[in-house]
């Protein structure tokens, strides 16, 4: 392990609200580097990130950060940060106040606290907006200020619960940009998302999630593999949907055609999206075929996880 | 064990409720009796010899709105508030991911809304007795009735955010029960006969004045039974236990709020 | 090749002129309020002052039955202009009033402003009365639970319990004041509530403020009263106004020698000033300076 990193340890992790099912027998490890947490939204990432960071008690197993459990021992904080899903901030306070303020409970002399801040809100981007309120900060400015207040004192874990969420692409890929440097020095990044390509941008190691319980942990090409094996549903909407299926039904990578002449589509099952979609698009130009719509049913996580479920 | 943490929540907070623009709202409640203070001393100007006393006049009045109403409200808003707002706020995670022990969250959070809350109420008694006894400033026993109730509102509003602190970190409706308490329980059982007044935070308080509504001063005696209602039905206990009994159950409050706070887990509404 | 745009299309259809986007907030807003368990009890406590007063008209009606009980206690049971006023004007009823109005009063404004709530309203085709009247309509259902049914059935059940329209007879405007009051009294915490829940994103300060303000100004009454013995200054307090005007819809005497038109006055310019606030603060945009 390099100095510097911590590792994340469950064993046999439960939580339960009442009676509704958080998170069950979740046992993993997660290193220095940056891990995914991937799953379906109510899948128990953002559980399984607060009993991590001590905001919740396991009901069962156990949860430690090398080797230590966080729920009231408020030290570990010192090399934890944590930036949480909820869009919440103390409205009345610019962006600087609101880092100063959080940086001084961790105990910083006032000098070092500014220095850190004005680091920090430089890392974010945040600079020329630090002495604006954050009531009037826009939705990519504000999640990146939860980052500022989450790295500002250097943690060696980091833990994103969905910094991605709402946000246009191109303040996703600073944020992405973000994460990615601060991975230096044998840190530990956790990131949570429920959107593939997010994560993929991030990381090749991932943790999939669904339903409270660990499906899958490794390489993220295993997911795509995955993906790519499990046959695509393309549902297309033209005036001549036989002509078009007839066109396209000889190809290898089709598996099979349906048609649902009262919507006006036809469905095609393909083993190969992307090199159906291209075949598509060819056709619509050299040929002229009136196309009205192009969708992907099945294009979304869900699909996958079902797959993985055997559904 | 160090008060370093304490005192950076102290700091923390201290800014955000100095800022908050219900500190403000609060700020001018504060100052009601300041001017029913200035309202009375008009017309004792204006009509002398109506047999307005006016260390009487400060002693029922003022103190006994002081005291009776403009306490209990200001401590039930900011105490339940230390622990409520973070919540709803969604704001909580943001302190209990911080390396401050959970007990120094509340008791830096307690500690500035009492700062504040003395602050506001001491100003706003003072300027009244200013204003109430400008012609009898020289008069000794008033000064000491003044600075006897300067500390009964001080450990009151010690006493009774403290308790509502409590109530704030383990009830939501904590507003609900805190308003059936001020204006329920406090104000009514007070006025019970007997060992039973004892168990209101305001037998304890009152208990540090000394004889209100006429028992000093030279009150001309007109409306003296009028405004001894704060005393009525009283039977106080010695002052320096009344003080004891304060502190401890400032203590206990506290001391309860911080123990269930650390082992609660608050779960924001999604 | 042509694309057919997938967004919002426009609906061809035309908006029901004698629809009342008011009632759907009001269905909502009831049914909100009485999801929580704690009103429930909090509502059923609060119809306790009718229940007693329910039983005294059957008492009234038995008096000799009861005459050990009561001893003397029986001129109270006379069912009259007095004991509809007595009701409306004890402390019970409009205490009562209060905790409703804060359990299911106090987040209505309070809560779409803190979940930004608004625009969401307003992208529908809503007016601002609509909006402001739905929520007005969900306050005032409760608290006609609590004047108007009451009144009607103490009405209704001497009626029935006495087997003669002596009431009626003797007081044949009766039921036109119960309606009256309970509309004016329902109607004026209604606006009260939603001005003070207009004020605030939480819930919880909005209550405070509908306390504080209720019972500071009853205690600024007392406070003035004792010290100059002034009837006038119970102009100053909410719940002495309420008790006048409801003694001069039950034809009853009032307490105090006050005129009372004052009251309405003062209870008029109460109720503009929510409306005007209300106004400003209903807007489908937050404007962020």
């Amino acid at each position: 392990m390099i100095a510097g990193g911590l590792t994340i340890r469950a064993d046999k992790l439960g939580k339960w609200y009442g009676n509704v099912l958080g998170l069950s027998d979740v046992s993993l490890e997660i290193g220095p580097g940056i891990t995914g947490l991937l799953g379906p939204n109510g899948a128990g990432k953002s559980t399984l990130m607060k009993l991590i960071t001590g905001q919740l008690r396991p009901s069962i197993g156990t949860v430690t950060i090398d080797g230590r459990n966080v729920w009231n021992h408020p030290e570990m904080f010192r090399r934890i940060g944590f930036c949480p899903e909820q869009d919440a901030f103390y409205e009345d306070t610019t962006g600087r106040e609101f880092l100063t303020g959080l940086l001084g409970l961790s105990g910083y002399p006032d000098a070092e606290v500014r220095e850190r801040a004005a680091r920090a809100l430089d890392f974010v981007e945040l600079t020329d907006d630090q002495d604006r309120l954050i009531r009037g900060y826009s939705r990519g400015m504000r999640q990146r200020l939860k980052i500022a207040q989450a790295v500002a004192h250097e943690p060696d874990l980091l833990i994103l619960d969905e910094p991605l969420n709402g946000l246009d692409p191109l303040s996703k890929r600073k944020i992405i940009q973000l994460v990615k440097d601060y991975r230096t020095e044998g840190r530990t990044v956790l990131v949570s998302s429920h959107v593939l390509p997010e994560i993929e941008a991030l990381t090749k190691s991932i943790v999939l999630v669904h339903h409270g319980k660990i499906l899958a942990q490794g390489d993220i090409h295993y997911i795509r593999d995955l993906i790519d094996a499990h046959p695509h549903i393309v549902a297309v909407k033209t005036a001549d949907a036989r002509g078009l299926a007839g066109r396209v039904v000889g190809e290898a990578d089709v598996l099979s055609v349906r048609f649902d002449e009262k919507e006006g589509l036809v469905f095609f099952e393909t083993r190969n999206r992307d090199k159906f979609f291209g075949r598509l698009t060819r056709l619509a130009a050299d040929q002229g075929l009136d196309i009205e719509e192009i969708t992907s049913p099945d294009d979304n996580l869900q699909s996958v996880f079902d797959y993985l479920v055997g559904k | 064990m160090s008060v370093q943490p304490y005192l950076q929540v102290f700091r923390f907070s201290a800014r955000l409720v100095r800022r908050s623009k219900r500190t403000k709202v609060f700020a001018a409640v504060s100052l009601l009796p300041v001017l029913i203070a200035a309202v009375l001393q008009i017309t004792r100007l204006a009509s002398p010899g109506r047999g307005l006393d006016g260390l009487e006049v400060f002693s029922n009045v003022v103190m006994g709105f002081s005291l009776q109403f403009l306490v209990l409200l200001l401590s039930l808003f900011y105490g339940t508030s230390i622990t409520a707002d973070e919540v709803e706020n969604k704001t909580l995670t943001y302190l209990t991911t911080r390396p401050v022990p959970k007990a120094a969250i509340i008791l830096g959070k307690y500690t500035a809304a009492i700062v504040l809350l003395v602050i506001l109420l001491l100003t706003s008694t003072v300027v009244s007795f200013f204003i109430l006894n400008i012609d009898r400033l020289e008069y000794g026993p008033a000064w000491t009735f003044l600075g006897k109730s300067l500390a009964a509102l001080t450990l009151g509003t010690i006493c009774y955010t403290a308790f509502f602190t409590l109530i704030g970190t383990f009830l939501k409706k904590s507003v609900l029960v805190g308003l059936f308490f001020c204006f329920g329980w406090e104000n009514i059982v007070q006025y019970f006969p007997g060992s039973t007044q004892r168990f209101t935070i305001l037998h304890y308080l009152k208990s540090l004045l000394p004889g209100m509504g006429g028992g000093i001063g030279p009150g001309t005696g007109k409306g003296n039974e009028v405004l001894s209602f704060l005393m009525f039905r009283l039977e106080p206990t010695p002052a320096a236990t009344a003080v004891i009994t304060l502190l401890v159950l400032t203590a206990v409050f506290a001391g309860l709020a911080c123990w269930i706070f650390a082992r609660k887990e608050y779960l924001f509404d999604e | 090749m042509a694309i057919a745009e997938r967004g919002y299309t426009h609906w061809p259809g035309t908006l029901d002129p004698a629809r009342r986007p008011w009632r759907t907030i009001a269905r909502q807003g009831i049914r909100l309020a009485w999801r929580r368990k704690f009103f429930k009890f909090v509502l059923s406590f609060s119809l306790l002052p009718a229940l007693v007063f329910t039983a005294g008209v059957y008492i009234s009606e038995r008096l000799g039955d009861f005459k050990n009980m009561l001893k003397g206690a029986d001129r109270f049971l006379q069912i009259n202009p007095d004991y509809f006023k007595a009701y409306y004007a004890s402390s019970g009823v409009p205490f009562m009033m209060l905790v409703i109005m804060v359990l299911a009063g106090a987040g209505l404004i309070a809560d779409d402003l803190r979940h930004n709530a608004l625009p969401l309203y307003f992208s529908r085709p809503l007016r601002k009365r609509d909006y402001a009247g739905g929520k007005f309509a969900t306050l005032a259902f409760f608290l006609l639970a609590l004047t108007l049914v009451p009144g009607l059935l103490f009405i209704l059940l001497k009626i029935i319990f006495s087997g003669s329209l002596k009431l009626l007879t003797d007081f044949p405007w009766l039921p036109f004041s119960v309606v009256g009051w309970s509309v004016v009294v329902s109607s004026f915490f209604s606006l009260y509530t939603l001005f003070l829940s207009s004020l605030s994103r939480s819930r919880r300060y909005a209550s405070i403020l509908m306390l504080a303000v209720y019972f500071l100004s009853d205690v600024f009454f007392a406070i003035f009263m004792g010290i100059f013995h002034e009837p006038a200054f119970l102009l100053l307090s909410i719940q002495m106004n309420l008790r006048q005007l409801a003694a001069a819809f039950m034809g009853a005497k009032p307490q105090f020698d006050v005129p009372w038109f004052y009251s309405v006055l003062v209870l008029a310019a109460g109720a503009g000033l929510a409306i005007f606030v209300l106004h400003k603060k209903i807007r489908g945009a937050e404007v962020i300076r």
